[in-house]
């Protein structure tokens, strides 16, 4: 007969071995990334006793986590799209609440600015309207500077977090080089037993690391697990890891690219990274922060040049023709620093309407010049071929090449980079605002015709002859001479231009009748070139000439907004993926007490009856012990 | 459908669910303490970039207001000038009638002179009367320093043509004040088309008794001389080419070019009176005319018909500089009509920009407060669940 000894202690090893477990999961019913075990049992094969074959009893095969391969990928996945997102939308957050708050936005202050613009040329002459003036363009100039140290801010907060997270990942990535070999140990050593707990702690740390950086996965037939980034770099094979590290950008040092190193030295993958805290520091900085960086700095310049333009066209208190109200600093071009030619670039604007929020990367091959976005990487069009005497001009930039440089050198030229953090005053002298036109007209008293001079205006202010004095004399009702000059023919209501005014006459003139127009002087209470300083307020002058400054400061918080929105959504709908994900998981994998608990008791019944069949073996052979005895 | 669950799991969607909760109210606190529906531009970043546009709008609009009050302002006060200006040269007209008479001896002329002296002073006075802030109301753009300064020749105007164009709704301008030229100084002088005076040699008791245009178009500009003798007239031009000639009879009009001059009185052989287009006279020199007709001495019947014509000519500049203040008046009257006007435009435009911008930014309460307490019973939904579902346990009952 069978054993029942022997079946009854196999039986209370094997219940002994699923209570351990059941107690194992129980007491992990809290650990993180723990995946529930369970005992598998075989029945002992049967002992052939010629009637049939008698089993043996149970054993214990193996203990095994209940685990979905296929959720876990995808779960890593999920867990560094999460983390991408919330990185983005924590940085897009700041960035439109700064952008669109009232006491932090640009809106407020360039409004006030252009209105006390506006105010003054309500009252060209008072004192305190020129002061408000300049006091406006003060706050302005600060919120142009304080938007853009928080810009700054942010870029150093960015390199900061990269190295932090390249440093995280690197730790996290040794880790699972060193589980990866404890597995492989442990299956070597077990025979092919599954090392559970060890298998938890890489799921763990691979969950860890993908929240860095977006990851793949290759299982090895070793029970290794290779790891690589999302686009193919490895940073773990088998027992070993890659390092990732941060490098200063070629062109500007005080910005930092992801690099690895898989052994040769430290190689740029910013372009290549995707996914995980790194991710989203990277996109966020290459799709909102340098872009609101440089929207910002073509609003500064663009305002600035266009402010001094129109203050050049009219007249100062002085009686001078109107000069810089604004100083701005130009497009900074910078080497790359494996550049070794000796060329320096000198670039400067040479058409606002034509600005763009883009940077440019300008190449020489030896022979040409190329230029190319600097973000998108699209030839740009240009003209020129950067002599002194024929610039390059693309963008609404101009740049002058000066030395000489090698094939191969590059320089990124970023037009408004600086705009923002170097507007300043060029005067604090409120009479240097240039309220009136340089030139006026009077229609003689003598004159005996119906003619009247309106919109005198200024359209060449850099005309030598600009302040010298004409007379427009009608020869007849049909003609007329300047300065004596030629007869013209007169028509009613079209403009009379010289000297760089144009001024326009309507009605009948008189043969004799006479318009002078002669120098503005100093004093005037003019409000010619004001209205037109005013009036940029609603300008279209940038993108072409068909946006004004508020416009496209409108245009910038609501791309940024945009793309604050679209991270929050985005953010809301992987959070939904990742918890359905996690259900899924955790309904696989996961510990219910109350399953433990139901467990517990029916390992304990089972231990119980196993014991009671010791018991019954005890007596049974104590029956037989006793029979023979007496 | 999900068959198992995980008890770390049923805890954090438990706390999740709640949280979630928790995050959702602090918005609608956040919304509520503040009244408004965007906090951010990600709220409704098309929303939040229209705002900006609609704030500056309405900044502008504001502005406005504060342009029409100064313009008014100003207005008002160029307004009270001319009216004062207008009461003075009605005075002045009705002196120029009161001294128009042959009876008046010398001494009483001379109490008529010196009111106008008086009036004279009153008018350059008027003439630069300032704004109230300091500005000259006539003086151009040149408004620093006083327009009129007096001359041993008259008044002279230093000023300048120069007009200010102020926004008072969006395109919308309107001009501020009026130069001293257009006001004071290109006034017509006559009738507006041609002037008639006396020869400084008449020996007659002729004098000029009515002056008017008959036909506008037969006017040719230019000096005309009217010759009296030997009863007849002879009307020649600048070049002595006789224009018209006839019979003179007294108080009948001499018609020539269009225009028709009535000469009343008994000339004396070789007495002539000249006929000129008009041209611009100020006021002042109309004025200063008039004294110096009343102060011409002597009542001899040829002084008497000297006086008389320059009486003549005085009253006509002065209807004319009377017409002319009324019509500046009236042009001021349209400019302040015009800031009504485009006061109800900006009301109508900041009405609109409100609601705009209300609808964009502004919370709707009613919506609000039905999410807040809807928001408020998932929470607590959520809590309890929480609690039930915690409190429930196998192990509970394994005792």
């Amino acid at each position: 007969m069978a054993d029942v000894l022997l079946t009854g202690a196999s039986a209370l090893l094997a219940f002994q071995r699923q209570l351990d477990t059941t107690s194992h999961n129980i007491a992990n019913v809290g650990t993180d990334g723990y995946t529930r075990q369970r005992v598998t049992l075989q029945a002992l094969p049967g002992q052939n006793f010629g009637n049939g074959f008698i089993g043996n009893g149970v054993q214990a095969v193996s203990v095994d986590r209940l685990t979905d391969p296929f959720i876990q990928d995808r779960l890593l996945e999920s867990l560094s799209e999460q983390s991408r997102l919330d990185r983005f939308s924590t940085y897009a957050d700041r960035l439109d609440t700064l952008l669109s708050n009232t006491d932090t936005g640009l809106a407020q202050p360039m409004q006030n600015y252009f209105d006390a613009l506006q105010g003054l040329s309500a009252n060209p002459s008072s004192s305190a309207a020129r002061n408000s003036v300049l006091a406006a363009a003060r706050t302005l100039i600060t919120r142009f500077q304080s938007l853009q140290t928080q810009l700054d801010a942010t870029q150093n907060d960015i390199n900061a977090r990269l190295t932090q997270a390249a440093n995280t990942a690197n730790t996290y990535a040794a880790q699972i080089a060193q589980v990866n070999t404890e597995i492989a140990n442990a299956l070597a050593a077990s025979g092919g037993q599954p090392p559970n707990d060890l298998l938890d702690q890489r799921d763990q740390l691979l969950s860890q690391l993908s929240k860095e950086i977006g990851i793949s996965t290759a299982a090895q037939s070793d029970g290794t697990l290779n790891v690589f980034t999302a686009n193919g770099q490895a940073l773990v094979i088998g027992g070993t890891s890659s390092r990732l590290s941060t490098l200063p950008d070629p062109y500007q040092p005080q910005r930092l690219d992801l690099a690895i190193d898989l052994g040769a030295g430290p190689v740029r993958i910013s372009s290549l990274a995707s996914g995980g805290e790194i991710g989203g520091l990277l996109d966020f900085r290459r799709e909102v922060l340098d872009p609101t960086a440089s929207e910002l700095g073509r609003v500064a310049a663009s305002l600035a040049l266009t402010v001094n333009a129109q203050n050049h066209d009219g007249m100062d208190a002085y009686g001078s023709l109107g000069g810089d109200l604004f100083n701005v600093a130009g497009p900074v071009a910078l080497g790359s620093s494996t550049n070794t030619g000796s060329a320096t670039l000198g670039a400067s604007f040479a058409n606002v309407a034509q600005l763009t929020g883009a940077n440019y990367q300008l190449r020489y091959d030896g022979a040409n010049w190329s230029v190319v976005d600097a973000t998108t990487g699209a030839a740009v069009s240009f003209s020129g071929t950067g002599a002194a005497g024929n610039p390059l001009t693309f963008g609404g930039v101009s740049v002058v090449v000066s030395g000489s440089a090698s094939a191969g050198d590059s320089f990124l030229l970023k037009p408004t980079a600086s705009a923002a953090s170097s507007l300043a005053l060029a005067t604090g002298d409120p009479n240097r605002i240039a309220t009136a036109l340089p030139v006026r007209i009077a229609s003689s008293l003598a004159n005996a015709g119906t003619a009247t001079a309106g919109g005198l205006a200024v359209t060449d202010a850099a005309d030598p002859n600009l302040l010298s004095s004409a007379s427009i004399v009608f020869t007849s009702a049909t003609t007329y001479s300047i300065n004596g000059g030629p007869a013209q023919a007169y028509a009613s209501g079209s403009p009379i231009a010289a000297n760089g005014w144009s001024v326009t006459v309507s009605g009948v003139p008189a043969a004799g009748d006479t318009f002078t127009v002669s120098a503005n002087v100093a004093g005037s209470s003019d409000n010619g070139n004001a209205l037109a300083l005013g009036a940029l307020s609603t300008a279209p002058v940038l993108d072409g000439g068909t946006q004004s400054f508020n416009a496209t400061y409108a245009g910038l918080v609501a791309r940024v907004g945009g793309a604050s929105q679209q991270a929050d959504l985005q953010k809301t709908a992987q959070d939904a993926v990742q918890a359905t994900l996690a259900a899924q998981r955790d309904s696989v994998a996961g510990v219910n007490l109350d399953e433990e608990a139901a467990n517990l008791v029916r390992f304990q019944q089972a231990y119980q009856a196993a014991a009671q069949i010791i018991n019954i073996a005890n007596q049974t052979f104590a029956a037989l012990l006793a029979a023979v005895r007496s | 459908m999900i068959s198992r669950i995980g008890t770390s799991f049923l805890h954090l969607q438990g706390l999740s669910a709640m949280l979630l909760q928790q995050a959702k109210l602090a918005k609608v606190q956040q919304q509520m303490s503040s009244g408004q529906r965007l906090t951010r531009a990600a709220d409704d970043p098309a929303a939040a970039s229209n705002a900006l546009g609609i704030d500056q709008a309405l900044a502008e609009l504001n502005r406005h207001d504060e342009n029409a009050k100064s313009l008014q302002q100003r207005l008002n006060a160029e307004e009270g000038a001319l009216t004062s200006v207008g009461d003075v040269i009605a005075r002045v007209q009705e002196l120029a009638v009161q001294a128009n008479n042959g009876t008046y001896s010398d001494s009483e002329r001379k109490a008529v002179s010196a009111e106008l002296h008086q009036l004279y002073d009153e008018l350059v006075g008027f003439a630069n009367s300032g704004d109230g802030t300091g500005r000259f109301l006539f003086g151009g753009t040149q408004d620093g320093a006083a327009p009129f300064i007096r001359t041993a020749a008259g008044v002279t105007y230093r000023g300048d043509q120069g007009q200010r164009q102020i926004p008072l709704a969006p395109g919308l301008n309107v001009v501020d004040g009026d130069p001293g030229t257009e006001i004071f100084q290109r006034i017509p002088s006559g009738n507006g088309t041609f002037t008639v005076s006396a020869a400084a040699g008449n020996a007659g008791s002729a004098s000029v008794q009515a002056a008017v245009v008959t036909n506008g178009a037969a006017w040719v500009p230019g000096n005309y001389t009217i010759q009296l003798a030997g009863g007849n007239y002879t009307v020649l031009d600048a070049t002595s080419t006789v224009v018209a000639s006839g019979a003179y009879v007294s108080g009948s009009a001499i018609p020539f070019n269009g225009i028709s001059v009535t000469i009343g009185g008994t000339p004396q052989p070789g007495d002539s009176f000249g006929v000129a287009a008009s041209g611009s006279q100020d006021v002042f020199a109309t004025v200063q005319k008039l004294i110096d007709a009343v102060d011409l001495p002597g009542t001899t019947p040829a002084i008497n018909a000297q006086r008389s014509t320059l009486y003549f000519g005085a009253q006509q500049d002065l209807a004319q500089a009377l017409a002319h203040i009324s019509d500046a008046r009236a042009n001021v009257g349209a400019r302040l009509s015009a800031i009504d006007a485009a006061g109800l435009q900006r009301s109508a435009a900041k009405l609109d920009a409100h609601t705009t911008l209300s609808n964009l930014r502004d919370l709707d309460y009613t919506e609000a407060v039905t999410r807040l307490s809807l928001l408020q019973t998932a929470l607590q939904a959520a809590q309890q669940t929480y609690q039930r579902v915690q409190g429930s346990s196998l192990f509970d009952f394994l005792r």
